[in-house]
């Protein structure tokens, strides 16, 4: 008790803040340099899907590890996203690069028509609804007539982001430039997106949605508007989802039905969610990439045996987490708390 | 109007159970009123059908002239209704700090005055030195003194208090009893459950007495203390 009073009451000074941030920081320029010292092939193309997949894992985070309202819809949010961006440049010619916001508004709208019913109440139905959703949807795209306009089992083919640019250069200098564009600007909506989940996450927005999950009935009764703050939240969450899709989709034509299956849009980032620290932001950052970059080593390794490895790793998690993991991190994030309540305190 | 809360026929079934049968309760701005009766006579639910976790079949809930019958819990709480639950209800994993000023900053929509809000409720209950803690290394008391305080952060003009003194030794029921004195000193009306008649009936100016859900009597604590058909629904207890 003495020793939390002592935090509480202990100021933050400047050069603690940015020690806090300095990791961060030399991460991410490490990280941004990759390309320029050498990052080419396989590897730079594994980096800028991680990169869209930090999104997905984000958006799981940001609602479903705070409030614990579980969105199974994530494959549903991430596949029509991508489609509308794959059929807007089919049918009305857009270029991908003028269509990766209004694919990612159009699937947000989508997805919170549809799943507003799960807002309200907590249970199996919505969960099941969700997951079947993306399943119909795959079996649409594949199957007649609709796999006619749809592009069936061979997707839609389009030119990628920045490919008009890319024609301009010399052979040799196209793929790199193609390469190397996808990476930065995945890189930077992936920091970008990191940086304002973590705020909400530690708002007082952030907390109404951990109080929503710690005790939904508590809170509404003592105040909080428990419904708009799942509605606010899940909109923010699915417009991070439907952000990737729109990316993805546009980086990395031909579009397929598979960005539908669960096992490849929903189980990766949920294992990096749970493997993280829910609600953590922090944890399921670092997850996403480990979890992920792993992932692509055993490729070589395991083969197509690595999928039913990392579905095992989910099941081991599920059953392993325990109450004390959500404790356990508080403990390491106490700091951050108390020097938050301080300011509180202080502001006054 | 002097009537701030007016349960008119209000009446809860579950399934065949009638948890509350047609019960009117009216409470005046300022008032400490207790609200007793035997294990499962419906307390409870009368809290929840004023607090809006639960909704009336029958009869409609007035607060301060307005119907609030169709109201939602979180907007009964900015109107100025604020409970305590039965035992000790936090949120297990946000510290102390956070589980008063999430209901402050919800009902004021400006962050600073729900700030200096939280700290006038965290002075008020003596709890500024834990702040920070997580609720699972407070006492018993503490506990109780963080949800008062929640309560308390929204500026309410009536609070519902459903056993607030279970579980805590003589001293600290004194300590709670010398908060609710004060506040309702300032204008806040309680209502009272409480087991604990001894101390409850020298702190409430009235009492209502619920039996299987219906109202049996409403009055004085001396008067109850006397009537025949209370003591016979306490028999031993009292
Ligand atoms: N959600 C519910 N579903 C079904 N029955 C309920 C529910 N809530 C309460 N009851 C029943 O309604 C009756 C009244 O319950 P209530 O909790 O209001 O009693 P109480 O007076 O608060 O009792 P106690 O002194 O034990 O707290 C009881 O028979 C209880 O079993
Ligand atoms: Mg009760």
């Amino acid at each position: 008790m003495v020793e939390v009073s002592k935090l509480v009451f202990a100021k933050p000074s400047k050069v603690s803040k940015v020690r806090k941030i300095l990791p961060f920081l030399t991460v991410v320029s490490i990280y941004l340099t990759l390309p320029a010292i050498g990052l080419r092939g396989f590897w730079i193309d594994v980096l800028t899907r991680v990169n869209i997949f930090l999104l997905i894992t984000l958006s799981l985070d940001l609602y479903s590890g705070t409030t614990f309202y579980l969105n199974l819809g994530v494959p549903f949010t991430v596949g029509v996203s991508a489609y509308t961006l794959a059929l807007l440049n089919r049918y009305l010619g857009v270029p991908v690069e003028y269509s990766i916001l209004p694919s990612a508004i159009t699937s947000t709208i989508f997805s919170f028509t549809i799943f507003i019913p799960s807002l309200r109440v907590r249970g199996a139905y919505f969960s099941i609804l969700s997951l079947l959703l993306p399943i119909i949807l795959a079996g649409l795209v594949t199957s007649q007539p609709f796999s006619l306009y749809l592009g069936g089992e061979g997707g839609i083919s389009y030119f990628p982001l920045f490919f008009s640019y890319a024609r301009a250069l010399p052979a040799g200098e196209r793929v790199f430039f193609l390469q190397a564009s996808h990476f930065y600007l995945s890189a930077a909506v992936a920091i970008v997106a990191y940086i304002i989940c973590y705020k909400i996450a530690y708002s007082d927005f952030g907390f109404m949605m951990r109080s929503i999950g710690q005790d939904e009935l508590l809170a509404e009764a003592t105040g909080i508007n428990t419904f708009r703050v799942k509605l606010i939240g899940f909109i923010a969450s699915s417009f991070l989802s439907a952000l990737a899709g729109a990316l993805y989709a546009a980086m990395r034509p031909p579009i397929t039905a598979d960005i539908f299956v669960p096992a490849n849009t929903l189980v990766p980032p949920l294992t990096a969610v749970i493997l993280g620290g829910m609600g953590t932001i922090v944890g399921p950052a670092i997850a996403n990439y480990l979890t992920l970059i792993i992932y692509e080593i055993l490729w070589g390794v395991l083969g197509s045996w690595r999928i039913i490895l990392y579905m095992c790793l989910l099941i081991v998690l599920v059953l392993l987490r325990p109450q004390g993991l959500i404790y356990y991190l508080y403990l390491k994030m106490k700091q951050v708390f108390s020097v938050r309540i301080f300011k509180h305190l202080g502001g006054v | 109007m002097d009537k701030i809360l007016i349960c008119d026929s209000i009446t809860k079934r579950f399934g065949g159970l009638i948890a509350v049968s047609r019960v009117s309760v009216e409470v005046s701005r300022g008032e400490l009123l207790g609200l007793i009766g035997p294990n499962g006579s419906g307390k409870t639910t009368l809290i929840n059908l004023i607090s809006g976790v639960l909704e009336p079949d029958e009869g409609r809930v007035l607060f301060e002239g307005r119907d609030i019958t169709k109201l939602k819990p979180h907007a009964r709480v900015a109107l100025g209704i604020s409970r305590i639950f039965q035992g000790m209800r936090v949120y297990p994993y946000l510290p102390v700090y956070y589980n008063i000023e999430l209901s402050a900053r919800s009902v004021f929509k400006d962050a600073r005055l729900a700030r200096s809000k939280t700290i006038w409720a965290l002075t008020t209950t003596k709890l500024l030195a834990e702040s920070a803690e997580l609720p699972v290394n407070l006492t018993p008391y503490k506990l109780k003194m963080v949800e008062l305080a929640r309560a308390l952060v929204t500026n309410p003009k009536l609070v519902l208090l459903d056993e607030p003194f279970a579980g805590l030794s003589p001293e600290e029921v004194g300590e709670v009893i010398k908060i609710v004195r004060k506040l309702n000193e300032s204008g806040i009306a309680f209502i009272i459950v409480e087991h604990k008649l001894r101390y409850l009936m020298k702190l409430v100016e009235r009492v209502v007495v619920l039996n299987e859900g219906r109202k049996i009597f409403d009055g004085s604590p001396s008067e109850a203390m006397n009537s025949e058909e209370v003591s016979r629904v306490y028999l031993g207890v009292m």
